[in-house]
């Protein structure tokens, strides 16, 4: 594709300034009175393939308070036309000079980054990595700043030095990046304060104001800091630093409260201060490629949909593992454990998007109405459809592996899953009876993040005999490789080629290293450029939240309150023998430990 | 005994066998070989091991199937007591050499050939056995990833091999064959093999005398032909009816090499032993289905036959009719010849003789490039100058049944055009409601689902999915999920007429073509050759090199059909 090597950020330069693509960015309007304020995000409609295109850069994200609008419910008010006739339809001259006007004002807005906890490991190893990307990708409005926020003293001076050691340039666009990144420093800038201090946060609202100058400021707020101050700082932002006439939006990263309790009230205490609208929870796993890549394999292809069922589906598995344990950072983990760190949030999202009905729109809420409507159609786990496991040392090659309990950071007798699989079900017309079985776990033999699809027996298959009497073998498996190494294949049964008739399964596969040579952006770039654009879709939004608790907390306390004892398993190794024993009660065999050679 | 108390041996043992039986214990000698051999080779190529080569017992080699022991070694009993006399006619022809006794060569290479087999070449021109041996050694190959003893082997093969000359239509020079081969065969039970590798004209004098004086007297004796089978329906049935004279159904095999192919053959793999497909596989999922044929060379000199036939009748009719059935046929009760035969038919049946509003035909003209000129189909000698026959043609068929109901089947053959290839193209129809509609742009048709099946060169299946463009936009991609068979099977893929040779000495009839079969194709596309030839339709030139005639856009065109060969993206 001719675009691909496109300098320009993707979310300008791939748009054709086609009267015809407008229409689509009506989609995440709130409502017509917004509708030439808030032209959002254009990447998402771009076309097939834009390779003529004059390349007009413009800025969508000028727009008025989000605060004053009303979540939720967007999408009544969004005119419909364009999806009801099929056709593509498009706007009116009117229309559509008024929008071109738009990005004449672009100039007279601004937006302020405050990374709040800048000198923490996230923010230098994600936060402004990935804020540099997107400058250098020029998907960056032309007028921004970005503020560290932290309680230790630093000179601005101090903070870019910090900052550039972590920056890197695109593998695969080296020029000019040092002037870039000389550039991208000089915007940076640092305000130390406590995190619970109004005063501070004035002293910070007048420094933003200072560099945006009259433009129309819009702030966002990233919170890298543990979630026993995210209120305190929320509260003082939101009261002292927030924007007066453009928007204020809050990042939280999780953990989001412990259970269901905990988690529904960090939400009442932000929407103290914030409206739902204003918060963006990431959860990172959502922006990684091949799970963006979910929605667009089911909806955009013909062939898949159909297959997407309890009628085709045997079982779908969700793995993670790391081939590390907590090395000496287990403080944080052992009061969470691999549930909440892993299985709550990323592999259940991975899972509600895998599941969900075909949403009316690619909205943010059209779709987080599907995630919630899966979510709440699961039954909540039971303890005897899950495992937990904990990793013990393990001396391989001269080299001695700590157990968990070996981490310094842990206390001795913890009893912390650092492995757990589990099988789960949703009550639905589509699912009903398929087990969505997770396994999610440190120290394991390899590190993956894999969604895997079996699906049924060929119903009278005529090669029956051809593939002896394991027929469990000769299934069909979709396989979707989120990381590392991102791959999509799909198993199928094939004819050796020869004489004889012998089956094999083969793949059907593409593999993303081979057909796309372009380095496959950071999660938390495509993130923080949702958030910078409003875009919603890949947060998380409160009733999401409640409802993957309401599934998790009962579990969570019977194993606290039993005092279940995890299942031992060596460090780097497949994990806890049970995890076979929790697939085989379902009549599932986990797709990543089966004895065929691994293959992409 | 008589070759019908064979065909009824044959349907007794795959009857009496439980399909769960899963080691086949009844298999022949050979399948026990070719078993054994597939045992060997498990540890190289993962995979399943089935119970003998084609899914269900093997047949039709002895009586004495039925009182073999399951313990009985390999090479025992069986093996010791018959033989194969293949006996290949018209020896010094082009097919012969380049085709058959390669072939044959290669199944002996790889041990399919039973212990004691005879090869016999027979023609009219006077030979010796050492002139034969000559003749075909410049032919033989060994297969490139195994080319130990190959010199030996060799020498084994061509020591087997011998010429019997005599004319073809002369019942007593085929006695006097019939008493070499019954020297050869030395007592044991004779089974006897006929490749008819001669002008259509002479088939029923060579069938009539081989089959009155050289049949085998007790075991079984069997006839290949090859095409053309009649140029219409009726000299196809006048063909039948004479070779019924002589021959019972299950003693001739018609050839159409196409159903050979590797591709071909995994066709009803890819369809019967996967979930994925067959859901899809109606007129609910499928669009259109492409079916193209394309050489990249013209008749260089050997028009005389083709221009007597044209590309409709020497493709079409046949090898890209027969793939169609394949590809349409509804599940049959079994994977047996006659089950399988009864779904093809089935499918022939349901569906409309051709409309010459529905055809495209074309003719190559001469054409320069780089200073290389390339000569019309009328400058080859052998082609009479006022020549209308076709080099080129394209035809949209349909099949009027419940799952097949307004699915155009594009075909597209053609002599002469800028690549050789032969290819399935399935496309899906488009997603509704699609969500991401807008991100296509307007060509709805660039971004529907294709399913292409490469059988020749470079045997491939791939299917075009829509992805998402790694990055930050959401931009839309049409990527392949393949299987491209170079990179995972680095063997080489057997030729189409090693396994036709073999399925015709194991009496495996699926590939082959039933006389019923025969007769549905003809009646499909008799009527529209008929309507070419009476009103003299002119085909539209095309320069040689090129990519076809343009009308076949407009065919395409007609029924909302897009040849995917010939898309931009060029996949």
């Amino acid at each position: 594709m001719a675009s691909l090597s496109s300098p320009k950020c993707p979310s300008s330069s791939h748009h054709a300034p086609a009267p015809t693509s407008f229409t689509g960015n009506r989609r995440f309007a709130p409502s017509p009175a917004y509708l030439s304020l808030r032209p959002l995000p254009k990447r998402y409609f771009s076309k097939w393939v834009s390779s003529n295109s004059p390349k007009i850069r413009h800025w969508n994200v000028v727009s008025m308070r989000d605060a004053a609008t009303v979540p939720m419910e967007p999408k009544k008010e969004t005119p419909s036309k364009e999806v009801e006739n099929g056709s593509i339809e498009t706007v009116s001259s009117k229309e559509y000079q008024e929008l071109a006007g738009l990005r004449n004002h672009e100039k007279d807005s601004t937006v302020s980054i405050t990374v709040v906890g800048a000198s923490g490991d996230l923010a230098k190893k994600k936060i402004f990595p990935a804020l540099f990307a997107l400058y250098y990708e020029d998907c960056l409005p032309e007028h921004f700043t970005i503020f560290g926020y932290a309680r230790s003293k630093m000179t601005d001076a101090e903070l870019r030095t910090m900052v550039s050691k972590t920056l890197t340039c695109r593998i695969d666009k080296r020029e000019n990046c040092s002037e870039k990144m000389e550039q991208f420093l000089k915007r940076c800038f640092y305000h130390s304060g406590q995190y619970d201090s109004e005063e501070c946060f004035a002293e910070l609202d007048k420094k933003l104001k200072e560099h945006e100058g009259s433009r129309l400021s819009n702030r966002l707020y990233y919170l890298s800091i543990p979630p026993n101050i995210f209120i305190d700082v929320v509260k003082c932002a939101s009261k002292s630093a927030s924007s007066t006439n453009g928007w204020t939006r809050v990042i939280v990263e999780k953990p989001f409260g412990r259970d269901s309790e905990s988690s529904a009230a960090l939400t009442r205490s932000l929407k103290q201060y914030l409206e739902e609208d204003q918060i963006f929870r990431i959860d990172h796993y959502l922006g990684k490629e091949l799970v963006e890549n979910l929605s667009v394999l089911r909806f955009s292809n013909l062939v898949f949909e159909p297959l997407w069922s309890r009628q085709y589906i045997r079982n779908v598995q969700l793995i993670f593992s790391e081939d590390f344990g907590t090395e000496g950072r287990g403080g944080y983990f052992d009061n969470y454990g691999i549930i909440r760190d892993i299985m709550q949030n990323h592999l259940l999202q991975i899972l509600a998007l895998f599941a969900m009905e075909t949403p009316v729109s690619l909205d943010a809420e059209d779709i987080r109405n599907e995630k919630v409507k899966v979510l709440r159609s699961m039954k909540p786990l039971q303890l005897e459809n899950v495992v937990v496991g904990q990793y013990k040392s393990h001396t391989k090659g001269g080299i001695m592996y700590p157990g968990y309990t070996d981490d310094k950071t842990v206390p001795k007798d913890s009893l912390t899953p650092t492995f757990a699989a589990a099988a789960l079900f949703i009550n639905n017309a589509r699912w009903d009876g398929v087990p969505f079985l997770m396994k999610a776990g440190k120290a394991l033999h390899t590190k993956r993040a894999e969604i895997r699809v079996q699906f049924r027996h060929v119903p009278g298959n005529l090669y029956k005999r051809s593939f002896g009497t394991d027929l469990d073998r000769a299934t069909n498996e979709l396989v979707i490789r989120v990381q590392p190494d991102e791959a999509i294949y799909l198993k199928i049964n094939n004819k050796i080629p020869g004489l004889g008739m012998r089956l094999d399964r083969s793949n059907l596969n593409l593999h993303y290293a081979a057909r796309y040579s372009k380095e496959i952006p950071d999660a938390y770039e495509r993130l923080l450029l949702d958030a910078i654009e409003g875009e919603r879709r890949l947060f998380i939004r409160s009733d999401e939240l409640d409802a993957a608790w309401a599934l998790f907390t009962p579990l969570l306390k019977e194993l606290e309150e039993k005092k279940i004892v995890p299942e031992l398993y060596p460090y780097g190794s497949r994990g806890p023998v049970g995890a076979h024993y929790l697939a085989a009660k379902y009549n599932v065999r986990w797709g990543d430990l089966s004895s065929e050679p691994y293959k992409a | 005994m008589s070759v019908c108390s064979h065909y009824a041996l044959r349907f007794s043992i795959a009857s009496s066998t439980s399909p769960f039986n899963n080691g086949g214990t009844r298999l022949s000698g050979w399948g026990r070989r070719r078993r054994t051999q597939f045992g060997a080779r498990r540890s190289s190529q993962m995979g399943f091991l089935m119970r003998s080569s084609n899914g269900y017992p093997l047949i039709g080699v002895s009586l004495k199937d039925e009182v073999l022991s399951d313990k009985q070694p390999m090479g025992g009993l069986e093996s010791v007591d018959s033989t194969v006399s293949i006996t290949v006619v018209g020896a010094s022809g082009d097919l012969a050499r380049k085709k058959i006794f390669p072939a044959l060569f290669a199944l002996f290479y790889d041990n399919f050939l039973p212990e004691h087999f005879t090869v016999f070449g027979y023609a009219r021109r006077k030979l010796t056995d050492e002139e034969l041996r000559e003749m075909i050694s410049k032919t033989l190959t060994c297969r490139i990833d195994e080319s130990e003893n190959c010199g030996d082997k060799m020498e084994q093969f061509l020591q087997r091999c011998f010429y019997q000359s005599g004319q073809y239509n002369s019942e007593e020079d085929f006695s006097e064959l019939d008493r070499k081969l019954k020297e050869k065969e030395a007592g044991k039970l004779p089974n006897r093999l006929f490749y008819l590798s001669i002008p259509p004209n002479i088939f029923v004098d060579v069938v009539r005398s081989a089959s009155r004086s050289a049949s085998s007297p007790t075991g079984w004796t069997r006839f290949i032909v090859e095409k053309p089978f009649g140029r219409d329906s009726e000299s196809s049935a006048e063909l039948t009816r004479c070779l019924k004279k002589y021959l019972s159904e299950d003693q001739i095999f018609r050839i159409d090499h196409y159903l050979g192919k590797e591709l071909v053959e995994n066709l009803s793999v890819l369809r019967f032993s996967n979930l994925v497909f067959e859901p899809l596989w109606s007129r609910n999922y499928i669009r259109n289905v492409q079916l193209i044929f394309s050489e990249d060379f013209g008749t260089e000199g050997r028009g005389g036959y083709f221009d007597n036939y044209g590309i409709i009748r020497d493709i079409m009719q046949n090898h890209l009719l027969q793939i169609l059935a394949l590809f349409a046929m509804e599940t049959p009760v079994s994977l047996d010849a006659e089950d399988i035969r009864n779904e093809k038919v089935k499918v022939l049946r349901s569906m409309r003789a051709l409309q010459l509003d529905d055809v495209v035909v074309g003719q190559y003209k001469g054409h320069t490039k780089g200073g290389k000129s390339y000569p019309a189909y009328i400058d080859d000698p052998t082609v009479p100058k006022g020549s209308l026959t076709p080099t080129f043609a394209a035809a949209a068929l349909f099949i009027d049944n419940a799952r097949w109901d307004g699915v155009p089947f594009l075909m597209k053959a053609g002599k002469a055009l800028h690549t050789r290839r032969a290819e399935i193209r399935v496309q899906f129809r488009h997603v509704p409601g699609n969500l991401y509609k807008r991100t296509f742009g307007t060509d709805l048709d660039k971004a529907t689902n294709e399913l292409v099946i490469h059988v020749q060169p470079n045997e491939a299946i791939y299917l075009k999915i829509n992805n998402k463009v790694p990055g930050l936009s959401m931009r839309l991609d049409r990527s392949n999920l393949n299987l491209l068979y170079s990179e995972r099977y680095p063997r080489e893929i057997p030729d189409a007429y090693e396994r036709l040779l073999l399925d015709a000495i194991e009496g495996e009839h699926r590939l082959f073509i039933r006389s019923d079969e025969l007769d549905a194709a003809w009646a499909l596309f008799t009527p529209l050759l008929k309507e070419l030839e009476n009103r003299k339709v002119a085909p539209e030139l095309y320069p040689y090199g090129s990519r076809g005639p343009v009308g076949a856009h407009y065919l395409a065109a007609k029924y909302n059909v897009r040849w995917g060969d010939l898309s931009s993206d060029g996949t």
